[in-house]
C-alpha cells in the first residue's frame, strides 16, 4: 500500500526536478523549450551507455551530464539566431531527431528494443528500505534543485533573466549579453534534467527511445502550466499533482468498477483537459508568479 | 508543513479506501495489457482471452475452491505506465502473479520489475529474444522470435526464394524479427537483399516499397500490424510489386483482417498456432461471446496464461510466491495443455515448442496449409 505511495512520490520528485528545469528556461527566461525530453534523454542514455560498455553507473552519470551540457549549449547557440517561437519548433525537432537516431541506429543502444537490465539503485536493501532510500535521495536532490532555482531566480542574474523574457531589446540595450545568459540557463537546466534522467534510468532499469516521445515533454509542460509558470513552488506542486492524479486513476476505476479502458481516456483528459482548463480559467496556474523585488 | 500533513493523510486514506479488496475469499491475479494506444486491438483480444479463461475456471469451481478474478490494467503502450500498473497490482492489490504485456519494449522492463519483487511473471505475447534474460521468475507462454523466424526462414527456402527483401515495422518487435530472420536465412544459405524498417501510421509507404523493389528480390517478406499492413498491401498491388515477386507475411493474422481481398491475392505466410489440440472449445466460446472470430493470434496465449497460472496455484496449494514459483516450474516441466497446444518450459522458463501454421489467402480468408 504505502509502497505504491512511496513509488509515486519518488517518481514525482524526478518530475519535480524536470519541471524546475523547464521553469528555469520557459518560466523565468522565456525560452520556450519543446524539446526538454531530449535533455532528460541525455541522462537516460548516459546510464545506458555506461551499462552497455561495462562502466560503473557513476561514470554513466558523468557521461550523461557531459551530453546534456553539450546539448544545452547547442540549444542555446541555436536560439541566438532565431526568434522565440521558431526556437521552440527547433527544440522540438532536435528532440525528435535524437529519438529517431536512437530508434534506427540499432548498433548504438539496441535501437527500438532499447537497453534493459540496468542495475536498480538501492536494490540490495530489504523490504521498503530500497524504496525509502530512493525517495530520500530523490527528495534531497529535488530540494537541492529547488534551492538552486530559488537562488538563481532571486539573484541579480534572475532579474536579468526576467528582463530577457519581458523586454529582450531593453536587456540588450542595457548591456546584457543575452547569448551568454541563455547559454548559462540552458546548461544549468540541462544538467538538472540529465540528473533526473540518470536516476530514472536506474529506477526503471530500462532505457529506450519510446521514453523520448514528444508527449513526455508536454506532460512536463502541463505540470508547469498547472502549477504556476515562473513559480518554483508552483511547478513542484504541479509535478506532484499530475503524477498523483495519473497514478491514482486506476484506483478510481476499481472503485467505480469501470472498464479498464476508462483509465487511458481519463489520463488523456487529465493532461489535455488540465492544460486547457488552466490556460482558459487560471493561466497563471495554482501558484501564480509573484511580481516585484527579490522576495518573489 | 501544517497544510501538507492533512493532504498527505487524505491521500493515504484515499489509497486505503479506494483499494479495499472487493471480497476476501477470492484468488486475484493481475494482468497488464495495452488497451489504448497503437496495440489496442491485440490488447482487446488478450482481454477477451483472459475473460473467457476466468469464466471457464469459475464455471469449473474456481481455484482452490475460491472464485478467480483477474484485475486487468492498461499499459497504454508505455513502459512507465505499465510499470506503474504492475506496481499497483503488486503492492496494493497484492496479486501473487502478473501476466503481461504485449510489446517486448514493455514486457522487458515490466518483467524486470516483477523479478526484482520476486513476483512470478507470465509473458503471454512478447517474442523478442531478450525476454529470455528477464530473470528467474519470468516465464513465457509463447515461443520467442528466434523460433518463429526460423520457421519462416525454412518456409522461404522451401519455396525456392533465395534472396528476399524484408519489410518490418520499426519497433522493438519488428527490429527483432528482421534481425533474427536474416540470421536464420543466411545460415540456411539464403540472403537478405535489403531490410527496410518503416514507421507505423504513415499515410503512404510508397517510398519504402520502391526501396524494396529496387533490389529485385525473389520474394518480399514482411511483418506489419493491422491498418499499416493493409495500406502496404494496397500500395504494393498498385505499384505492381505483387506481380514481380510473391509476398510472404510473418505473423499473417496480425494483418489479414484489415486487408481487402483484392490486394492480397496469392499472399502466404505463417503465424503462431493460436489453436492447438483442444483449442476448438476456446474458439467456439470466443465466437459465441463476441460475435466474431479472433482479433489477433494473441488472445489464446493470454487465455492459456490464466489457465496455466490457475493450475499452478492449485498445484502449489496456496498463493505463496515461493510455492507458486516451484509449482510453475514443475508444471512447465511436465507440460500443460491449453488452447494453444502443449506448453512446456525450458530451463530458462521459455516455451520450448509451439505450433506454427502455414497459411495462404483465399478470397478474404486464411486457409491453413500442411
Amino acid at each position: 500500500m504505502s509502497e505504491f505511495l512511496i513509488h509515486v512520490a519518488a517518481v514525482s520528485c524526478l518530475y519535480g526536478i524536470l519541471a524546475l528545469a523547464l521553469n528555469l528556461q520557459m518560466g523565468f527566461s522565456g525560452l520556450v523549450n519543446f524539446g526538454l525530453i531530449a535533455l532528460f534523454g541525455c541522462g537516460t542514455y548516459g546510464a545506458a551507455f555506461a551499462h552497455l560498455w561495462g562502466w560503473p553507473p557513476l561514470a554513466g552519470l558523468a557521461l550523461g551530464l557531459i551530453f546534456a551540457a553539450l546539448m544545452g549549449l547547442f540549444f542555446a547557440r541555436l536560439g541566438a539566431r532565431m526568434s522565440e517561437d521558431y526556437w521552440g519548433i527547433a527544440t522540438l525537432s532536435l528532440a525528435e531527431i535524437m529519438r529517431l537516431v536512437f530508434t534506427n541506429e540499432q548498433a548504438l543502444a539496441g535501437g527500438a528494443q532499447g537497453v534493459s537490465g540496468l542495475p536498480v539503485s538501492f536494490a540490495g536493501l530489504a523490504g521498503q528500505g530500497a524504496g525509502l532510500s530512493r525517495l530520500a535521495l530523490y527528495a534531497a536532490l529535488l530540494a537541492a534543485a529547488f534551492v538552486l532555482c530559488q537562488r538563481i531566480t532571486r539573484s541579480g542574474f534572475g532579474m536579468a533573466l526576467k528582463m530577457m523574457r519581458e523586454e529582450p531589446q531593453l536587456a540588450r540595450a542595457l548591456g546584457y549579453d543575452l547569448g551568454r545568459m541563455r547559454a548559462i540557463v540552458m546548461v544549468i537546466s540541462s544538467l538538472m534534467a540529465a540528473v533526473a534522467g540518470f536516476l530514472y534510468a536506474h529506477y526503471l532499469s530500462f532505457v529506450g527511445p519510446e521514453q523520448l516521445m514528444s508527449h513526455e515533454t508536454f506532460l512536463i509542460w502541463s505540470m508547469v502550466i498547472i502549477g504556476g509558470i515562473a513559480n518554483n513552488w508552483g511547478v513542484v506542486a504541479g509535478a506532484f499533482l499530475m503524477q498523483f492524479a495519473l497514478a491514482y486513476v486506476p484506483f478510481v476505476k476499481d472503485w467505480l468498477d469501470m472498464p479498464s479502458d476508462f483509465v487511458a481516456a481519463t489520463r488523456l483528459v487529465i493532461v489535455g483537459g488540465g492544460i486547457l482548463a488552466f490556460l482558459i480559467w487560471r493561466p497563471k496556474g495554482l501558484f501564480p508568479e509573484r511580481i516585484g523585488g527579490s522576495h518573489g | 508543513m501544517t497544510r501538507t500533513t492533512p493532504a498527505l493523510a487524505t491521500l493515504l486514506a484515499a489509497t486505503t479506501l479506494l483499494s479495499a479488496p472487493a471480497a476476501l475469499a477470492e484468488i486475484t491475479l493481475g494482468a497488464v495489457i495495452p488497451l489504448s494506444g497503437s496495440n489496442a486491438t491485440p490488447g482487446e483480444d488478450q482481454r477477451r482471452g483472459i475473460e473467457i479463461a476466468v469464466k471457464e475456471i469459475n464455471a469449473a469451481g474456481g481455484v482452490l475452491g475460491e472464485p478467480l478474478k483477474v484485475i486487468v490494467e492498461d499499459s497504454a503502450g508505455k513502459p512507465q505506465t505499465a510499470i506503474d500498473a504492475a506496481r499497483k497490482l503488486v503492492t496494493v492489490d497484492e496479486v501473487p502473479l502478473v501476466i503481461g504485456s504485449y510489446s517486448s519494449g514493455i514486457t522487458l522492463p515490466m518483467g524486470e520489475y516483477l523479478v526484482q519483487e520476486g513476483i512470478p511473471h507470465l509473458n503471454p505475447a512478447s517474442t523478442s529474444g531478450l525476454v529470455r534474460n528477464i530473470g528467474d521468475s519470468s516465464f513465457s507462454m509463447v515461443g520467442l522470435d528466434n523460433v518463429s523466424t526460423e520457421f519462416a526462414a525454412k518456409e522461404v527456402i522451401a519455396n525456392g526464394w533465395k534472396n528476399v527483401a524484408v519489410l518490418a515495422v520499426n519497433n522493438a518487435f519488428g527490429q527483432g524479427v528482421a534481425q533474427e530472420f536474416q540470421k536464420h536465412l543466411e545460415a540456411m544459405g539464403g540472403g537478405v537483399k535489403t531490410s527496410v524498417l518503416f514507421t507505423g501510421g504513415q499515410p503512404s509507404y510508397r517510398r519504402e516499397l520502391q526501396q524494396l523493389e529496387a533490389t529485385d528480390p525473389d520474394a518480399y517478406v514482411f511483418t506489419a500490424y493491422g491498418t499499416d499492413a493493409a495500406l502496404i498491401m494496397q500500395e504494393s498491388f498498385e505499384l505492381g510489386l505483387q506481380e514481380d515477386a510473391p509476398w510472404y507475411s510473418i505473423l499473417i493474422t496480425m494483418m489479414n483482417k484489415d486487408t481487402a481481398p483484392e490486394f492480397k491475392q496469392g499472399l502466404s505466410g505463417m503465424d503462431v498456432g493460436y489453436l492447438g489440440a483442444g483449442g476448438e472449445g476456446y474458439a467456439a466460446t470466443y465466437e459465441a461471446d463476441y460475435g466474431e472470430t479472433f482479433l489477433s493470434a494473441y488472445g489464446g496465449y493470454a487465455h492459456d496464461a490464466v489457465l496455466f497460472a490457475a493450475k499452478a496455484i492449485e498445484k502449489a496449494g496456496s498463493t505463496d510466491k515461493q510455492a507458486l514459483l516451484t509449482a510453475i516450474r514443475a508444471l512447465g516441466d511436465e507440460g500443460f495443455t491449453g488452447a494453444t497446444g502443449e506448453i512446456k518450459l525450458d530451463a530458462n522458463g521459455q516455451r520450448m515448442s509451439q505450433p506454427y501454421l502455414k497459411f495462404k489467402v483465399e478470397g478474404n480468408d486464411l486457409v491453413q496449409m500442411d
